[in-house]
């Protein structure tokens, strides 16, 4: 039984059976107990207090309230309880089965008889007596000098009227949402329980976790859902193994580049230094050509490390100091290309980081903005703490043309091209923002862009940092 | 020609290298390997080694630190690239500065001759002894012995930290300027984004420790440079 297809197939078809079973048996219990003889107590004691009702309505009221009072019983009882006139009529003009007529009228006979002959006689009477202890239903009810007879109706006791009776189908209806209830719950439970699970792993390796696994959280379970777990962790594993080598190329490859391109340096140095004119512009160029590929190299490397790194050496330092330096150099650079880089704000913060890696990954940021901002355009950097959830909050802007808003997650992926024509020119995003993105993870904060109007590209960091102490 | 030891284990690249300096003016030796390195770099012999972290056996650093026991022979280590941990650790550790490699050569040589250039004036000042010691608070700075001592105690200090630090103590009390700093220490010109300079100065700071009066003793002002804090004075 550890299949789900037969597990479901169980549940339901037993939930059915044990359904049918007990409210068969509770209907034909109930049947049966109405239907034994009329010695039986029960029965016989609400017949007489049914009629016992209905004298006293008959006395103190009148036909129709006697017949409201039929209603409702009708309503409520299995058993149809009938008041039949002398001609076997039903009050409520019910059919009346041809024996309960013949009865009626048998009775009807025999009570007009007595009545005549022997009214005053009191033997009479304590038989009358009797007769009214013993065969109560014998005794006509009388309204409006009508006389009527209450009679039970056991043997037209059927399954539909049973079914019309709220009292009566409350049973059956009681067990089936109770058997249903149950079995549905638990099978509903057992179902859903590890696509619970299995669906928060899946939310765990698309946030990039890709350790989440399924199959250990699923205990000992052998079915179609297990099998899925352990498919979908097979698949998880899998996709690692794709990644971390994928990884693992990208950081070999680019070590493996390093000798060759080191020698090739030197060759064009020796080339240049032999003759420096010869071929001045061409070596040049493949000089500016190597050294963008030594940096492209570099970057690879920085990445691959910050990916595989998992906590960092950090020393307290001054934020705003770091920043002042990082916006000079990029000033620096900047001015020679006819672009300024504008410090709107940079009050003293304190931070836990290293030194190092933070500059790096601002410097990434700044120098991007560069990149993209049009020449007389200006960059602006602005930092501020929010004493509240101490919390630096640095955005750098550029005057450039923005990305389109489903871009906006993406830059920070290694190699994002945002759209052919432009980034041809300026190179693409590169590394820079992935490698900024890492680091500032690493630093416990976060990254993310944001178009500005009417132009230009926003990078906001959100970095813990504190007020001095002092 | 100046006598200079490089130390890779890339051998087709120590061959084109070589062939690159002695135009330059070095004569170069090579090692391919940490303890041949080492071995070679305590004969007193070079003026210059230029050390690569990744060697076999010994690595740049393991060597690095031997060396320092007993030889103060200026080094310039080439670090990998992309890996800004390794340029701490070496300058750390007593390299006198740090490439990343693969490095333009010319830049190379431009290193180089700066780190010699600087020797050149800190052996001419031993021989003259013309500078008398520096002394501030509970600092003392031995010129010529080039020691430091802070309480009586020496500290151990790279040959620029102690160019730095005595540079900063000469100007005590003054801003000295990033761009001065860089050419009298490190013997070039400042760049944008080289954060050695700073390096050198975080790690004074650690080696210092603070103040008497419990403050940093050497101070950065902002877009200028940094300055040593006199006392009460």
């Amino acid at each position: 039984m550890r299949s789900l297809y037969w597990k479901i197939f169980i549940s339901f078809w037993l939930s059915l059976l044990i359904f049918a079973g007990i409210s068969f048996w509770f209907t034909s219990n109930y049947l049966e107990s109405i239907r034994t003889e009329t010695e039986q107590t029960s029965p016989r004691h609400n017949y007489r207090m049914y009629r016992l009702q209905a004298e006293k309505i008959a006395l103190s009221q009148g036909i129709n309230e006697l017949r409201d009072w039929l209603k409702e019983l009708d309503k409520r009882e299995a058993v149809p309880y009938l008041l039949l006139d002398e001609t076997g009529e039903d009050l409520l003009n019910r059919p009346v089965p041809l024996r309960l007529q013949q009865r009626v009228s048998r009775y009807a006979q025999r009570r007009g008889n007595d009545n005549e002959q022997n009214n005053a006689d009191e033997q009479q009477t304590r038989h009358e007596h009797r007769d009214h202890d013993r065969r109560p239903h014998t005794i006509p009810i009388i309204v409006d000098n009508q006389r009527y007879w209450l009679l039970a109706d056991y043997q037209s006791i059927s399954l539909g009227r049973l079914l019309h009776r709220p009292r009566v189908i409350m049973i059956p209806i009681l067990v089936a949402m109770l058997v249903s209830g149950i079995v549905c719950y638990l099978l509903a439970r057992y179902l859903t329980w590890p696509i619970t699970r299995l669906r928060r792993a899946a939310q765990q390796i698309s946030n990039g976790n890709l350790n989440a696994r399924v199959t250990p959280l699923l205990g000992k379970r052998r079915d179609e859902l297990a099998e899925l777990a352990s498919d979908f962790d097979h698949m998880a594993e899998r996709l690692q193994e794709l990644l971390n080598s994928h990884k693992q190329l990208l950081s070999d490859a680019s070590h493996e580049l390093r000798s060759p391109l080191a020698r090739l340096q030197v060759a064009l140095g020796i080339a240049q230094q032999r003759n420096p004119e010869a071929n001045k512009n061409e070596l040049q160029r493949i000089e500016l050509e190597t050294e963008r590929l030594n940096d492209l190299i570099g970057q690879l490397l920085s990445l691959s490390r910050l990916d595989n790194q998992q906590q960092l050496d950090t020393e307290p330092l001054d934020f705003d100091a770091l920043v002042e330096t990082i916006a000079e150099d990029a000033r620096y650079e900047a001015q020679a290309q006819q672009r300024n880089v504008i410090l709107v704000n940079n009050p003293p913060v304190k931070i836990d980081a290293n030194a190092a890696l933070l500059s790096s990954a601002l410097e990434n940021v700044v120098r991007n903005a560069i990149r993209y901002t049009p020449q007389g355009g200006a960059i602006e950097i602005n930092s501020q703490l929010d004493t509240g959830t101490q919390q630096i909050n640095l955005s750098i802007c550029d005057q450039g043309p923005g990305i389109p808003e489903a871009m906006l997650e993406k830059i920070f992926d290694p190699f994002v091209r945002v759209g052919e024509a432009r980034d041809r020119k300026s190179g693409g995003y590169g590394l820079g923002l992935a490698i900024a993105q890492r680091a500032v993870e690493l630093h416990g904060g976060h990254i993310s862009a944001n178009n500005r109007t009417p132009q230009g590209l926003c990078i906001e960091i959100a970095i813990p940092g504190y007020l001095e102490s002092k | 020609m100046i006598p200079i030891l490089l130390a890779d284990d890339d051998t087709e690249l120590t061959e084109l290298l070589t062939q690159y300096l002695s135009q330059e003016g070095f004569e170069v030796s090579t090692a391919h390997d940490g303890n041949s390195a080492l071995a070679q770099a305590r004969s007193g012999h070079f003026e210059l080694v230029v050390l690569d972290v990744m060697m076999p056996g010994l690595n740049g650093f393991d060597v690095l630190r031997q060396l320092r026991v007993e030889s103060q022979v200026p080094v310039l280590m080439l670090t990998a690239r992309g890996d800004d941990v390794d340029s701490v650790v070496g300058l750390e550790l007593g390299a006198d500065d740090y490439l990343p490699k693969p490095c333009n050569p010319r830049v190379l040589v431009a290193h180089m001759r700066a780190i010699l250039r600087r020797s050149e004036n800190t052996s001419d000042n031993n021989t003259r002894e013309a500078k008398p010691d520096l002394q501030l608070d509970d600092l003392q700075l031995q010129l010529g012995a080039r020691r430091v001592l802070l309480n009586n105690t020496p500290l151990n200090m790279t040959s620029t930290e102690f160019t730095v630090l005595s540079i900063l103590l000469e100007h005590a009390g003054e801003v000295v300027s990033k761009q001065e700093l860089s050419q009298q220490a490190l013997g070039r010109e400042l760049s944008p984004y080289d954060r050695s300079l700073d390096m050198h100065v975080s790690n004074l700071r650690k080696k210092l420790g603070l103040s008497a009066q419990g403050e940093e003793r050497i101070t950065t002002v902002r877009g200028v440079g940094y300055q040593f804090m006199k006392g009460q004075s």
